[in-house]
């Protein structure tokens, strides 16, 4: 799930122009991911997931634990550890973060919906049900 | 005169072209097995439904079954939730069925939560938003899930008015739209009669489930359906791997009811019990063979099968005390290779055991082997087996059913020959614990006598439904070509029915019989 995690990422990272973004501090794959998944499951359904994806996540990532959500499922605190952070560390926090999230929605909903469900929000990547396959390094 | 033309003019009603062609209305099919034909053919198209009952009845299972069969990319299925089961839990747990079809999620299949809408704010604000969902994707089938929720949170706040106007206009705006409607909830059958909703709708689908010592039985009524004549009563519904299938009372047999033109004598392979008959079994009969243990009543419906396939005539043995097995090997000591004729697609032996099936389920599975051979004769091996067979909740109807099922078969052309063990009596000659007649048209009863100091067999026909038949008490027996009558009626005993005859003509010498009766091998 790492893997794949990486290769959204990268539609995330600064100067990509498919995604229009240009600042490390915004979790872009959360914005792309929380109107669609809310829509299936509610605001407050996504918040939980996040949340959970998040305690999860900054086991690994010590910084995530900064995070602020807000009500509508979107992660504030970001800026302001800027400063103290290298860009490495922040990709790879949001790598563990997207990591989980993934992760969570597997086990949830499985590969192959999952996978769908992936394919919707980032169109222009391709995909493969193996991306979302269990024993793969999460 | 004149005027008289004109009066007869006016009396005759006028026909054809004149007549305002009334309106086409699509039925669209429900992708739930069997409940077409309940509901007459589908549901209609543009209506607005009601799909209810208790929870676990496999409402929200029907829902998604419905959605998938009729959505497409172009008029998608919309399919609303709040405030019940999650969607994520629901795409856990629907995508287990084999009607989910992954690729048509989030394309012909959607799924919108109104959660938030319906807790933040109010009925016009579900209402439009689910108008602009409707109208964005073109929706040809909407569901919300479960709109008890939506309507009882909105309830607490709004007044009954308020939320018959709410239905209202999301029924006024649907069917204007052109979608098909399913409104998903848990209510109790003593709500259809408080609750406006169900005067509002064009359907009511309810669900039950009601458990009997340890076997838990689903039924489905169709309460209502505008504009369309549906099978009533309760039907059984079962959920498997294809989500959930329902079984009509009538197991779908009312339009294949056939009058056979001609209906001719068929053989029952054992020749003098066909004279006995007057000529066989008539074609689209069903025959009742009693008997106590090891008179050959299996023989006996094993060689009604083989013969009907030596003339042609596929077969489906539905067998619920011996295993399959056991009736091919002893088939084969009799000279009938019935393993050959399954093989060629003539023949199915069905083995039904399972001990929670329900009388209709049970009727279907033959239904399906039936079509699937296309079977002139079938052989059910023994009702008490059948009965023994089912759940205890289905017992009690098993009557009823096993009357609907021989009753449509028969009239479909189809010649039965049912099996039921019955104890030996020594002082009358009961034919079954059933009430049977009802059942059957022709009767033949198996029995042991004393005669000789030997417990031997004979059989009698007793009832040929429309047709005359011998009154004569044969003896029979069981050797290596199956039920073979070997002796003319006796009239050298009177009390022959009781088992225990009285000798009253002379003594004849008898001879010594090492083995009377091989035994067929089995």
């Amino acid at each position: 799930m790492r893997t794949l995690a990486k290769r959204l990422m990268a539609y995330e990272r600064p100067g990509d122009r498919s995604s229009g973004t240009t600042s490390p501090g915004a979790f872009y794959f959360n914005e792309r991911l929380r109107p669609h998944l809310a829509t299936l499951y509610g605001t407050a359904g996504y918040r939980s997931l996040l949340s959970h994806a998040l305690v999860l996540a900054d086991a690994e990532v010590p910084w995530l634990r900064e995070m602020h959500m807000k009500a509508d499922g979107s992660l504030e605190g970001l800026e302001a550890l800027e400063a103290h952070l290298d860009p490495d560390e922040i990709l790879e926090g949001k790598i563990a973060l997207l990591s989980e999230l993934l992760g969570s929605l597997v086990a949830y909903i499985g590969p192959s919906l999952t996978k769908h469900m992936v394919g919707d929000v980032w169109p222009q990547i391709s995909l493969n049900r193996a991306d979302f396959c269990d024993g793969g390094e999460k | 005169m004149k005027k008289q033309n004109e009066t007869a003019k006016l009396a005759v009603p006028k026909r054809g072209p004149s007549r305002p062609a009334k309106v086409t209305i699509r039925k669209l099919p429900t992708g739930v097995r069997g409940l077409d034909d309940i509901l007459g053919g589908g549901i209609l198209e543009f209506s607005m439904n009601i799909i209810g009952g208790a929870p676990g009845c496999g409402k929200t299972t029907m829902a998604h079954q419905i959605a998938f069969a009729n959505s497409t990319l172009e008029r998608p299925a919309l399919y609303f939730t709040v405030l019940g089961e999650p969607v994520l839990k629901m795409l856990r747990y629907q995508q287990q069925f084999s009607f989910f079809d992954e690729s048509k999620v989030g394309g012909a299949v959607r799924y919108v939560n109104l959660s938030d809408v319906a807790l933040k704010r109010d009925l016009n604000a579900v209402l439009e938003e689910i108008i602009a969902q409707v109208k964005a994707a073109n929706a040809g089938v909407v569901v919300v899930d479960s709109f008890r929720t939506l309507a009882r949170r909105a309830s607490g706040e709004r007044s009954d008015a308020e939320v018959q106007s709410f239905i209202h206009r999301l029924s006024q705006f649907l069917t204007s739209w052109e979608a098909t409607t399913f409104l998903v909830g848990e209510y109790a059958d003593e709500e259809i009669h408080d609750n406006s909703l169900f005067t509002m709708v064009d359907g009511i689908f309810w669900l039950t489930q009601m458990s009997e010592r340890n076997s838990v039985v689903r039924k489905l009524q169709i309460i209502k359906l505008r504009g369309q004549e549906t099978v009533p009563g309760l039907h059984t519904v079962r959920i498997g791997d294809g989500g959930l299938q329902a079984f009509s009372r009538t197991l779908g047999l009312i339009s294949s009811s056939t009058k056979l033109a001609r209906r001719r004598y068929l053989s029952t392979g054992v020749p003098d019990l066909d004279k006995m008959m007057g000529g066989g079994i008539l074609e689209g009969d069903s025959l009742l063979v009693a008997g106590p243990s090891g008179t050959g009543k299996s023989a006996l419906a094993t060689q009604f099968i083989a013969e009907g396939l030596r003339r042609g005539e596929s077969g489906i043995m539905a067998i619920f005390e011996e295993r399959p097995e056991g009736y091919k090997r002893r088939a084969a000591t009799f000279g009938l290779n019935l393993k050959a004729a399954e093989q060629k697609g003539r023949l199915e032996t069905l083995y039904l055991r399972p001990l929670d099936l329900s009388v209709d389920e049970t009727m279907q599975e033959i239904l399906d082997a039936i079509e699937r051979v296309g079977a002139k004769r079938l052989v059910i091996d023994s009702l008490v087996g059948f009965e023994m067979a089912l759940a205890p909740g289905f017992r009690a109807d098993f009557r009823e059913s096993l009357y609907r099922m021989i009753g449509a078969l028969t009239g479909a052309g189809i010649t039965i020959l049912s099996t039921v063990e019955v104890e030996d009596t020594f002082t009358g000659l009961p034919f079954s614990h059933y009430a049977i007649s009802f059942l059957t048209d022709d009767i033949i009863r198996l029995r042991y006598v004393e005669i000789d100091g030997q417990l031997r067999k004979v059989m009698v026909v007793i009832k040929m439904r429309g047709s005359n038949h011998s009154k004569d008490i044969r003896e029979y027996v069981i050797t290596s070509k199956g039920v073979v009558v070997i002796h003319p009626r006796r009239t050298d005993y009177n009390g022959l029915t009781t088992g225990i005859p009285t000798q009253t003509g002379p003594r004849k010498a008898q001879m010594d019989e090492a083995s009377p009766e091989p035994k067929a091998k089995r």
